[in-house]
Parts: C-alpha cells; structure tokens; sequence
C-alpha cells in the first residue's frame, strides 16, 4: 500500500532496519487516565480506571495504578507510567526510611511532600500528575493533590488524569463533606464511570480502594457492572 | 498526531458461504474525548454492497456523499445495479483523482456480484491502491488487533450464522484493545436474499 507521506499513515518517524515502524512500538506508554480520591470521617476512598496506552494501543487493560507507599499511604498514579512507577518507589524507600527514624508510621503529609519535592525539582523531566491519600494518627484520612507542576496541595476530593476534565461539573454537583464509607465509593465508583465513558485514554474496570485505621480494603468493578449513564 | 487517527474508529469485512458480512464500531471521537456513539461508517451502496470508510470523519461524510452521486448517475446511464468489482474502480478513481491532496478514508467495500452471487471483499489505501484478497479485509485505527483476530479466527466457507459470530468476535476483541475504536458496533450480513443488520452489545470505555 502506498503512504504519501508519514503524517497520513499512522507511522511515527521511527525507522527500524528500512522499515517505518507503527506508533505504538515508540510511543511513550502513558496511563492516560481517571484518578479520583475522597476524604470521608475516619478514612479517604481512592478509585482509579485500569488503562494504559501507547499511542493509542491499550498495552494493559487491567493495569493497577493505586500503588501502596506505606501500610496506610497509597497514591493514584496518572501520566508517564516509567515516571510514576520510578516516582513512587523512590517515595517508598524514603518514607521507609523516615518511619524508621520516626519509631511510628509516618504522616501523609510527608508523603506528599516527598512526592512535591521530586515532581517539582525535576519538574522540566517528568510527567507525572499524583494523587497521595492516606489515614494516620494526627489528621484521620487526608488527600493531597501533587500535579504536574510539582504543587502540594490538601483538599477534600481530588480528581486527576485525562478522565476528570470530563467530570468536574459532576463531582462539584454531587460531593457533601462528611459522606458514609458505602456513599464515597458509590460516588467514585459513579464518577470514573462516567469519566472512562467519554475520556478514550480511560477505560477497564474500577479499581477502588478504602483507607481506614484498620489499614487497606480493596475493591474492584468489572465492565460489565458499571453503572451505565445517558449514552446518547 | 496522526491525520487518520484523529477519530479513530474500527471495520472489517468477511467472506463466507455465498454470502459476505461487514462490521464497524459506532464511536465519533476527536483525539481522546468521545462525543457520540451513533456514527454511521457503513453505508449501502446497492441492494448487496455495502462500503466502510474509516479514517477522518469529515472526508467518511464527504466521499459517501460524492460517491452516491456518482452512483446514482451510473445507475441512471446504465440503467442496472452496479458490479461490485466496477464499484470498486470507481472507488478508486474517485480517490487517486486526488492523488496529492487526498481523502483519509481507507474505504473496504463488501458485496455479492449482481448475477452469481459470488462474495466480494475489497480494501484500497487514501490514494485507491485496491486490494481483493479471498478471505477478509481490515481498517481502521486498530488494524493490526484487527488482523490479528482475523487470521485466527477466519476459516473458508463459514455459513452467514458463523460468519455473524465470527466477525463479531473479530471487531469487538480488536477494539477493546484500542483506545480511540469502539463504543458500540454494527455488522451487516449480506446474503442472496436478504440483508440481517445487528447491534452489537460492547464495552462502553
């Protein structure tokens, strides 16, 4: 077949041994994605989609992307997948370490904050969009939003990745401070559905997740039970 | 960023026993956001030919339109229903005519020859290369998924209940592993007496 020129055809301007190579075999792999968390009395609730894209192949469609940093610390990982794997297990071995001089499970504020330092110092190299959620002794359950730029900050509700742009009218419309346990995962579970129906870089299933003092309870919402809005 | 994969979008078509089937996703798209899931790609050109125009959307719009009106003024010369093999040529005359500013479609076109019957599939590249090979045609954003399921899947000679299930499988399979093809699917079976039209239940991501 003929290819006029390598803008139409789909090939990126990777040439393997004479041969032009499809986009995918060189296309940053990317969890372009929905990440959500919520803080709620006695705990915070994280959910994230489970798509990971090179291109615009779908390289893992059950990909994990809450990734624990402590027993009770995890955080939803959006952007570059290298960059946020390297990102978290870099915070992991610090945190670790730090619990270790501490004598007692370390905040969630430091998390974040090692997470800030990182994304912010190499802000130029990285692409990187976290989201830290934890419980601990001091402050309860607590999420901090650390996005592109290498910012830290506390909120309530958090939402981030390509998914959300879609859902912020929704989240401002139905959040209330205070929510049950049953009544945040319902509502995450809602909002990255509608968020993986619209957004192409989103998809999979549901992955959810429940921070308490007890530690971590997981949760998963396969295809075929999510909830199903207007698809018009 | 890739012109013919600024929609997106999915479509294969089969042979089988004396009959043909063509299958598309339904998803209108621009880059990542989905923005409708009713998108028409298929399009009868003839009481058993069907065409598919995957690539950018606008042109898919365009070269169906343009292309009918060719057609309708074959059809009033000739006065018959046109060949697919002929339809075929003028698909491709219709695109190299445009050989150095042309449409993004990557049209296959599905069919039973007017007179015997005898399953036809074609698929051309943007400038109108054809090509007619005995089994199955792909295009698309995902057509290497695409050829994949197809090559394992396909076998000769599959009765129009087989061939339905077979290519469904093909598509949807494909799709989901491709982020910018899918929300919804059609398939189209072509037989000598009737023509079985069905939607497909699929992932919604």
């Amino acid at each position: 077949m003929a290819f006029v020129d390598r803008a139409y055809s789909g090939l990126s301007n990777n040439i393997h041994g004479g041969f032009e190579v499809p986009d995918w075999l060189s296309a940053e792999h990317s969890t372009g994605t929905s990440i959500m968390a919520v803080e709620y009395n006695g705990g915070v609730v994280i959910g994230a989609d489970s798509r990971s894209t090179t291109g615009s192949y779908i390289s893992n469609r059950f990909t994990d992307k809450l990734t624990q940093i402590t027993e009770h610390i995890y955080c939803c990982r959006s952007g570059s997948s290298a960059d946020t794997q390297a990102i978290a297990n870099i915070v992991r071995y610090h945190l670790d370490f730090h619990s270790i001089e501490l004598g007692e499970p370390p905040l969630v504020e430091a998390a974040a904050n090692i997470f800030r330092e990182l994304c912010y110092n190499y802000r130029d190299s990285l692409m990187a969009g976290i989201i830290v959620a934890g419980w601990d002794k001091r402050r309860g359950g607590q999420v901090y939003c650390v996005p592109l730029g290498g910012m830290c900050v506390r909120q309530p509700l958090a939402i981030g990745g390509s998914g959300s742009t879609y859902v912020y009218g929704y989240v401002d419309a139905h959040f209330k401070k205070d929510m049950s346990k049953k009544e945040c995962l319902e509502f995450v579970t809602n909002t990255l559905a509608l968020a993986m129906s619209r957004d192409g870089s989103s998809g999979g299933v549901v992955r959810l997740a429940d921070l308490t003092e007890k530690g971590i309870e997981r949760f998963t919402v396969l295809g075929d039970q999510l909830p199903r809005f207007y698809e018009g | 960023m890739s012109i013919m994969s600024y929609n997106g979008g999915a479509i294969v078509a089969m042979k089988g026993k004396n009959c043909v089937a063509i299958a598309a996703d339904k998803r209108f798209g621009i880059q990542a956001q989905t923005l409708a899931l009713d998108f028409q790609k298929i399009f009868e050109m003839g009481p058993h030919l069907f065409i598919g125009l995957p690539g950018l959307a606008t042109d898919t719009q365009t070269v169906h339109q343009r292309l009918k009106f060719r057609l309708n003024l074959y059809e009033l010369k000739e006065n018959r229903h046109i060949n697919p093999k002929t339809f075929a040529a003028m698909v491709s005359n219709l695109l190299y005519e445009r050989r150095f500013g042309p449409y993004f479609i990557e049209p296959i076109i599905a069919g039973l020859d007017p007179k015997t019957f005898e399953p036809y599939v074609c698929n051309m590249d943007l400038i109108g290369c054809p090509n007619e090979p005995e089994d199955f045609v792909v295009g698309g954003t995902c057509t290497e998924q695409l050829y994949g399921m197809c090559e394992t899947l396909w076998e000769p000679d599959l009765e129009p209940d087989d061939l339905f299930e077979t290519i469904s499988q093909a598509l949807i399979s494909a799709v989901d592993r491709d982020a910018i093809s899918g929300w919804g699917a059609v398939v189209h079976i072509i037989e000598k007496d009737k023509i079985t039209t069905k939607s497909l239940k699929t992932r919604m991501d």
